[in-house]
């Protein structure tokens, strides 16, 4: 929390502050601005309708997030994350509809399951570089969509999973109202913004970003590599997989395709990718972004009668990222004005 | 002593149909690794060019009553337009680095050609039907259909046709020069843009041309270019990105491999061992048998 605040703040001494001073604690305000109205959602005239897509949008923030620790930071691009998803999903799901182990502990055995595929996956691609590693975790993902396909009597084949309903329930964490998975989603995006900053001013944040900016360099500078990848894949994981419990508590379905499908691993990028990879902001700007666009030109579509407008628009989006802004919106639009924020 | 019998002519027989299918995974992946042999390419679209080959098929079938294999020739020269168009907007500007951005570029270009199609064709599944559709031959105790050893035909004559144009052309020697060493191949006067799309095109309209002939046996719908691109990126990086007879050979090994194991254990997971060898040869031989060096 202190990090946010401006020196001159922590001491209640007014102290002549520097111009990235300034900017961080715009940064700051802003944020808590946003933070304000989001939480004051329900109290507002606004309809369920509204406060739904803005929990879409936390939780796919929140999901983009996790994926910015390992690419962003790390420099790692993982088109597998959709399995960290599937697994936190399925295992929720699973645990609560065929044994009532309610989601509270279910979303951590979902994690630990996470942390364990990751385990396994990470040895097996991280010595990889860049396309090849992407490639493996893509084979990765889709091998995972045949086997939860394969395996039916306990995720309910091609047809899914569909959690049992309770109506509101505190035990069951579900809520007919979205007003519940806006606080909870907020929570997360917030948890993980925190996360976020904490891991990118740590030792660990320094030695990902240094293999992700050269390997060779880092190496020699003493930095173990391969250790660094592993565990910033370990903790991307497990934020994947915590938030995945809440995709599930909140969607209360998940499918093959929705889980593991590479549209979905498109999807969880696209946060960090719009907004700015490796920046705290960048995953929640670019996610409000995403999702605001993605609502508008799905009613758009819906207005002719053309449906996928919105998978439309995220290629779009990620072409003119990747071709035009690279650094994405904190990196490139308001470079200027997030400069020295810690972004 | 039967049962053995039985198993061995199951597994026969899965090597015969993964001969023929793999052929068609072969021609559909040349063009994948002529790309990234040539430019150092990943096009992650490339089975979205496919699909739109496969839908030019339905179409001709369909609409005009041709059948999908006269079109070949069409399929190939509107999906090398479309595929010289994609490098001029996007491509371009990642010739030489296999990069991350490279392949999000190509994953963006991939979403807009699939919604393209979907927006054009309706999200319903499509079929063609050819002279061949519905006929087998009998061959002692195997059964072969039609339209796959027809696919076969069509795919070895196409990887002849291409190995042929690098290798006896001027054109095909700079394509290979620049394939080897760009900066060099400029130096001695290889013009390495025009070379580059046309390499490109050539990459496209064997997508094309690949989907064309696929279609006659294999639906397609708006997404089928994710569902073939697993086993594209799969026969490449077994038969070494950037090899066109290797490649060839890695899509004959994704088609046993993929036969066998779904008529010995389960149709269902008939491609998880690929995924398996994907992950084997990135981690132990990312150039595949017969690839180029990696960097």
């Amino acid at each position: 929390m202190e990090a946010a605040l401006p020196e001159s703040a922590r001491g209640g001494v007014a102290k002549p502050s520097s111009e990235a001073d300034a900017r961080r604690r715009r940064a700051f305000i802003y944020g808590l601005i946003a933070f304000l109205l989001v939480a004051s959602l329900p109290f507002l005239p606004v309809n369920n309708y509204i406060i739904a897509a803005v929990v879409r949008a936390l939780i796919f923030i929140s999901l983009g997030q996790a994926w910015n620790v390992v690419a962003g930071i790390g420099g790692l691009l993982s088109l597998g994350h959709g399995v960290f998803l599937g697994i936190g999903c399925y295992t929720t799901g699973i645990l609560f509809n065929q044994y009532g182990i309610p989601p509270w502990l279910g979303v951590w055995v979902g994690a630990v399951l996470s942390l364990l595929v990751a385990l396994v996956m990470g040895s097996m691609t991280l010595r990889m570089r860049g396309v090849f590693f992407a490639l493996a975790t893509v084979a990765a993902s889709l091998a995972m969509v045949q086997i939860s396909r394969h395996f039916v009597d306990l995720t309910g084949g091609a047809d899914g999973l569909a959690l049992k309903f309770f109506g509101n329930s505190w035990w069951a964490a579900q809520s007919r109202t979205p007003a519940p998975f806006l606080y909870a989603s907020l929570a997360f995006v917030t948890l993980y913004y925190w996360i976020t900053r904490w891991i990118l001013n740590s030792k660990l944040g320094l030695e990902m970003q240094a293999v992700r900016d050269d390997e060779v360099a880092a190496a020699a500078a003493g930095v173990a590599v391969f250790r660094t990848k592993m565990l910033g894949l370990l903790v991307s994981a497990a934020m994947t997989a915590l938030a995945a419990g809440l995709y599930m508590q909140f969607y209360m379905a998940i499918d093959p395709e929705a889980a593991f499908g590479l549209s979905q691993a498109i999807q969880l990028q696209l946060p960090a990718l719009i907004g700015g990879l490796g920046t705290a902001w960048g995953p929640i700007i670019g996610g409000a972004v995403m999702i605001f666009l993605s609502e508008v030109t799905n009613w758009g579509g819906t207005k002719i009668g053309v449906s996928g407008v919105d998978i439309l628009v995220y290629g779009l989006m990620l072409l003119v990222v990747v071709l035009y802004a690279p650094k994405g919106i904190v990196g490139s639009v308001l470079r200027n004005a997030m400069k020295g924020a810690d972004r | 002593m039967d049962d053995l019998q039985a198993a061995l002519l199951l597994a026969l027989q899965a090597i015969l149909s993964g001969i023929l299918v793999g052929g068609v995974y072969g021609v559909l992946s040349i063009g994948l690794s002529l790309a990234f042999g040539v430019m150092r390419i990943v096009n992650f679209a490339h089975g979205e060019l496919v699909m739109y080959g496969m839908y030019a098929g339905v179409i001709a079938s369909k609409s005009f009553g041709i059948d999908p294999l006269f079109i070949l020739p069409v399929s190939f020269v509107v999906m090398a337009l479309i595929g010289s168009a994609q490098y001029q907007l996007v491509f371009k500007h990642f010739v030489g680095h296999a990069t991350l951005q490279q392949l999000l570029a190509a994953i963006g270009c991939a979403l807009v050609l699939q919604m393209i199609a979907q927006i054009i064709f309706g999200a319903d599944t499509r079929t063609a039907t050819s002279f061949f559709s519905g006929q087998y031959v009998i061959f002692g105790p195997f059964f072969l259909s039609m339209p796959q050893i027809v696919a076969f035909a069509v795919a070895v004559v196409a990887t002849l046709l291409v190995e042929l144009l690098l290798h006896t052309t001027t054109w095909g020697k700079a394509v290979r020069a620049v394939a080897d060493d760009m900066e060099t191949a400029k130096l001695v006067g290889v013009n390495a843009s025009f070379i580059n799309i046309g390499a490109f095109a050539l990459s496209a309209g064997l997508a094309g041309l690949a989907g064309s002939v696929l279609v006659t046996y294999f639906p397609t719908y708006p997404s089928v270019g994710f569902s073939l691109m697993p086993i594209i990126i799969i026969a490449t990086t077994i038969g070494g990105l950037g090899s066109i007879g290797g490649t060839f050979l890695g899509g004959i090994c994704c088609g046993i491999i993929q036969q066998m194991t779904a008529m010995l254990w389960n149709s269902a997971l008939q491609d998880v061992p690929l995924y398996v060898l994907l992950m084997l040869f990135i981690a132990f031989r990312p150039t595949g048998f017969f690839g180029l060096r990696s960097e």
